[in-house]
């Protein structure tokens, strides 16, 4: 049974168990969103994540101010490198000591969760978008369409990611002008795409399930009989009543995003070079952790705790979205 | 000139790039990038004299004791498969020289203080005899010096030295390598366009001397037979290519050794059957390994320059550079031919005491530079480009390198052991500390037709997001960056793009990919003469698509236009080149030097910031280490193994 988060109005059904069973213990009516809150907030993991996703959004914003009260990020510090040329620890002018570049390390960790973020928001946003319209539209018509979009995503997943990842990347990122006659060109954007278009197979899947079932509700019937479109009974009936496990997806996948970002950087045909990065920082420390833990250290941390929030929410999501799970 | 690419290339990088020249070579299919030291050579080139440090020839008190067998590694495999007319890469280079080939004139593995600078009669018996008119150079072989197996009993004769260098003028059998050079020759170009049937330039009136007379006179001639290219190859039968015939690709793993040492399984070699049927020498896996053993039919009598302490070498091929320094560290390896030296173990090395004498410091004549295009705006303004000389911080560029050890602060373009240190102390762009002068800077920029209100930080569109090219590896982006921060204050803001380092030399070679300054390029010598460091940098026939005229210096009018430039003229010295290498003697070094000043100062290509040092670190078992200047790089036929530890 599905969850449906507005109460829809004249067309939007109201899902009669979930809220039977809080009509018995309470007899006050709420909508699904007060439902929901009521779920979400008594889970301490899911709102500690939501914290510090919360708090790494702040970072991310405020990092120019950071920047600007202290060094800014491309700015080299001879200084605070020793005579062979490698970079000094923790002090108090550099809390996180600075990479090899003699570059603040806290600067740029820092920016490092504005890359982090964008990357996590606007490839899972592309993912999401061709996930949910392909998975629509192979769920609700059924026939070719499905036959072609379920092979497609079946042929997506199958295919290497990496490999075929650093192909794509390294073809475009070769030459400034990038490729496709300088429709894709190399950086943030680029590395967005090619993540986009390995993530979305994840969430088509999902939601192709999700509408096969719905598309035989009597609710999906009842509209068609009074004259609905198409086009009316996907974004009016049968949208909403996917929308809770698309948040849940989308927000699941943003840390595997985040992740592929990292690797990609990590390999050296992520983000352009002296675009900060988590995953080139941990990169750069490869060679020189032994004589510069703080190089591997602060981006891993702030990597692993990101991931580790989004992640946490993504339960907290589920399980406060899906009465079947409890909570 | 008909050189196809850039010449022999100085890489060093930090990172485990050791197949760079390879790389390069396979997608230009003709490279001499003579710079490139990377981590392809454990140290391949580098210039200073300034270092710090042990230097080569350490060693050993008392006897030194042959045997053992020396384990080394590369990060990547040689360019060209051992061919030695395809050959155009320091580290072959020293296998060749130490332990496979030798050439009618070598030298003696040593620094140029200890004269390995200097040529020594090696195959002949002396070095050449030179007609007064600088046309004709007679050679004399000595008796006596064989082949390594299977052709054990055939001596090395006069016409085997023809027959290298007819395989050489062929552009098939030569591609990647250094023919040019051998143009010089009468009659060597046409005979590689089939239009002779012998090189009329080289004649061998009989087994034990040889003639050669040029087209022009040239002092640098002597250098090209000690180069691989011109060692003998065996007659076969009345194949005209004798052992190397139907080998025009791959040669190296068929070659008749005639050093020291020879690939393992040389004396299976079968040269009766056709080459297609042959079976190439077990001592080789290309990528993988090489095992060099010694050569039976080698006379030590017949050789005054190699040592040849170990009975053998094992080479793995790959690995990554950080590990193989530490298996260097932990004595499961003798030393790195190709890597560089991580800071953090250079510095484990240079301040521990008794780590000290396993670190070798020595200058490789190479030199580390930022280019300018100077067809391009703004650097086709000749104070752009002094500016950037005077605002560019090389203590801190070398810093990203390691510190002083790696090498000596460049104040001009050749090393100066190719000058005879006419300009050792001569910088034209000194600034405190080598740390930059934004004054100074400044004043420059003031004058320069970009800066419209003379307050001198140019305020033309032209200094904004110039496109400017660097290697992706370590520590070029950390240099960049350094860079960056230096041209800000003049108003010169940069759109920095990474590549492979291939891809960056490819790119910094191509007149119209409009590169205005490259970051990253380095050059390293190939014989002790200064036109290697005049011609292929800045002679006009060294524009793409030879190499390696990146600032397109001489280039002319038409060439411009076809490449898209609104600039019609740039400098030349063309002219310079070819009077400097008429000289001799000392006159050669100061038509060298003054190349130099009129290069720094008139025409202003570079920004030259390094003169390499080579570094290297050996096991505690290895107790004699000697720097050989012609390569840049250990001479491992001088490798000692403590007599315990063999």
């Amino acid at each position: 049974m599905e969850h449906a988060l507005t109460d829809g109005g004249p067309d939007g059904p109201i899902d009669p168990e979930a809220t039977s069973v809080e009509v018995s213990q309470q007899v006050v009516g709420r909508s699904p969103w007060e439902l929901f809150w009521r779920r979400f907030r008594r889970d301490k993991f899911a709102l500690g994540g939501a914290f510090i996703v919360i708090i790494m959004f702040a970072i991310a914003l405020l990092s120019p101010v950071l920047a600007s009260a202290t060094h800014g990020p491309n700015e080299v510090h001879l200084d605070a490198l020793d005579s062979f040329g490698i970079p000094t620890g923790p002090s108090s002018t550099f809390p996180f000591g600075v990479d090899t570049a003699g570059r603040d390390l806290m600067v740029r960790v820092a920016y490092g969760a504005r890359t982090s973020l964008f990357i996590a928001f606007f490839a899972t946003g592309i993912a999401t978008l061709i996930g949910v319209t392909l998975g629509m539209l192979a769920g609700f018509y059924r026939g070719k369409i499905d036959t072609v979009i379920s092979r497609t995503i079946d042929i997506v997943l199958s295919l290497p990611v990496l490999l075929l990842a650093l192909g794509l990347v390294s073809a475009c990122g070769l030459s400034p002008n990038g490729c496709l006659g300088g429709i894709i060109k190399p950086g943030l954007l680029l590395v967005s795409y090619v993540i986009g278009l390995f993530s979305w197979p994840y969430i088509a899947r999902i939601v192709r399930g999700q509408v096969l079932s719905l598309r035989e509700k009597e609710f999906i019937e009842s509209a068609r009989s009074l004259g609905s479109t198409n086009r009316r009974i996907m974004f009016r009936e049968v949208l909403p009543n996917v929308a809770a496990p698309i948040i849940v997806y989308t927000t699941l996948i943003i840390p595997n995003n985040i992740l592929f970002e990292a690797a990609l950087s990590f390999l050296g045909i992520g983000v352009p070079q002296e675009t900060p990065s988590w995953g080139r920082q941990l990169s750069d420390a490869g060679s020189i952790f032994t004589v510069a833990w703080w190089m591997m250290l602060f981006p891993g941390l702030f990597l692993f705790f990101t991931t580790l929030a989004f992640n946490l929410v993504g339960d907290g999501l589920r399980d406060a979205l899906d009465p079947r799970t409890g909570g | 000139m008909d050189r196809a690419g850039p010449g022999k290339t100085v890489g060093n990088s930090g990172q485990g790039e050791g197949g760079y020249v390879r790389r390069y070579l396979s997608v230009l299919a003709l490279v001499a990038v003579l710079g490139l030291v990377a981590a392809a050579c454990g140290g391949d080139d580098g210039g200073g004299t300034g270092a710090t440090g042990a230097t080569s020839a350490t060693g050993a008190s008392g006897e030194l004791q042959p045997g053992g067998t020396v384990e080394l590694a590369m990060l990547g495999d040689v360019s060209a498969a051992f061919d030695p007319q395809k050959e155009y890469y320091s580290v072959t280079w020293e296998w060749y020289r130490c332990c496979l080939l030798r050439t009618l004139l070598s030298y003696n593995g040593k620094t140029t203080a200890e004269g390995g600078a200097d040529l020594q009669p090696d195959i002949a018996s002396a070095l050449p005899e030179i007609s007064s008119d600088g046309l004709t150079y007679t050679f004399t072989l000595k008796s006596g010096v064989n082949y390594g197996d299977p052709f054990g009993d055939v001596s090395v004769t006069s016409g085997d030295i023809v027959r290298a260098l007819e395989r050489e003028s062929d552009p098939d059998a030569s591609v990647g390598g250094y023919n040019f050079y051998y143009n010089v020759i009468d009659g060597f170009a046409d005979f590689g366009a089939g239009k002779a049937d012998s090189i009329k330039g080289l004649e061998t009136p009989d087994d034990s001397t040889l003639v050669v007379t040029l087209t022009e006179p040239a002092g640098y001639l002597p250098y090209l037979f000690a180069m691989a290219a011109s060692a003998p190859i065996p007659p076969n039968g009345d194949a005209p290519l004798g052992a190397a015939e139907g080998h025009t690709k791959d040669y190296g793993r068929f070659l008749v050794a005639t050093g020291p040492y020879q690939f393992l399984g040389s004396e299976n070699l079968d040269f009766s059957v056709p080459a297609d049927e042959q079976t190439p020498v077990a001592g080789y896996e290309p990528g993988k390994s090489v095992q060099l053993v010694r050569n039976p039919n080698y006379d030590p009598a017949t050789d005054g320059l190699r040592p040849a302490y170990p009975d053998g070498f094992n080479i793995s091929i790959g690995g990554d550079n950080n590990d193989l320094y530490n298996k260097v560290q932990a004595g499961e390896l003798d030393g790195v031919v190709d890597g560089i030296v991580p800071p953090p173990v250079l510095r484990t090395y240079s301040t521990d005491p008794t780590l000290q004498p396993l670190l070798h410091i020595n200058p490789s004549d190479a030199v580390r530079y930022i280019s300018f295009n100077v067809a391009q705006p703004p650097f086709d303004d000749i104070h752009i480009r002094k500016a950037v000389n005077l605002a560019l911080d090389k203590a801190g560029m070398r810093t990203f390198r390691g510190g002083e050890s790696v090498g000596e602060i460049a104040g001009h373009i050749m090393v100066n052991s190719l000058e005879d240190n006419l300009l050792a102390d001569y910088d034209p762009y000194a600034t405190p500390n080598s740390a930059g002068d934004v004054t100074a800077a400044q004043a420059e920029i003031a004058q320069s037709k970009y800066d419209t209100d003379g307050d001198g930080v140019c305020d033309a569109p032209e200094c904004s997001n110039i496109l400017a090219v660097t290697d992706e590896a370590d520590p070029y982006p950390d240099q960049a960056a350094l860079i960056q921060q230096n041209m800000e204050p003049l108003g010169l803001t940069f759109d920095v793009k990474s590549f492979e380092r291939t891809t960056m030399y490819a790119k910094c070679n191509e007149p119209e990919a409009h590169v205005a300054i490259c970051l990253a390029p380095a050059w390293g010598k190939d014989f002790p003469d200064g036109y290697t460091f005049a011609d292929p940098l800045f002679g006009s026939a060294a524009i793409f698509p030879s190499c390696c005229n990146y600032e397109l210096l001489g280039a002319s009018a038409d060439l411009l236009s076809k490449a898209g430039y609104t600039v019609t003229d740039v400098p030349s010295v063309d002219d310079q080149i070819k009077t400097a290498n008429q000289q001799t003697g000392d006159a050669r070094f100061q038509g060298w030097a003054d190349l130099d000043t009129t290069l720094m100062e008139d025409v202003v290509p570079w920004a030259p910031y390094l003169f390499d040092n080579n570094v290297d670190i050996t096991s505690v078992r290895i107790v004699n280490y000697s720097f050989d200047q012609f390569a840049g790089l250990a001479a491992y036929d001088a490798y000692a193994i403590a007599p315990d530890a063999q």
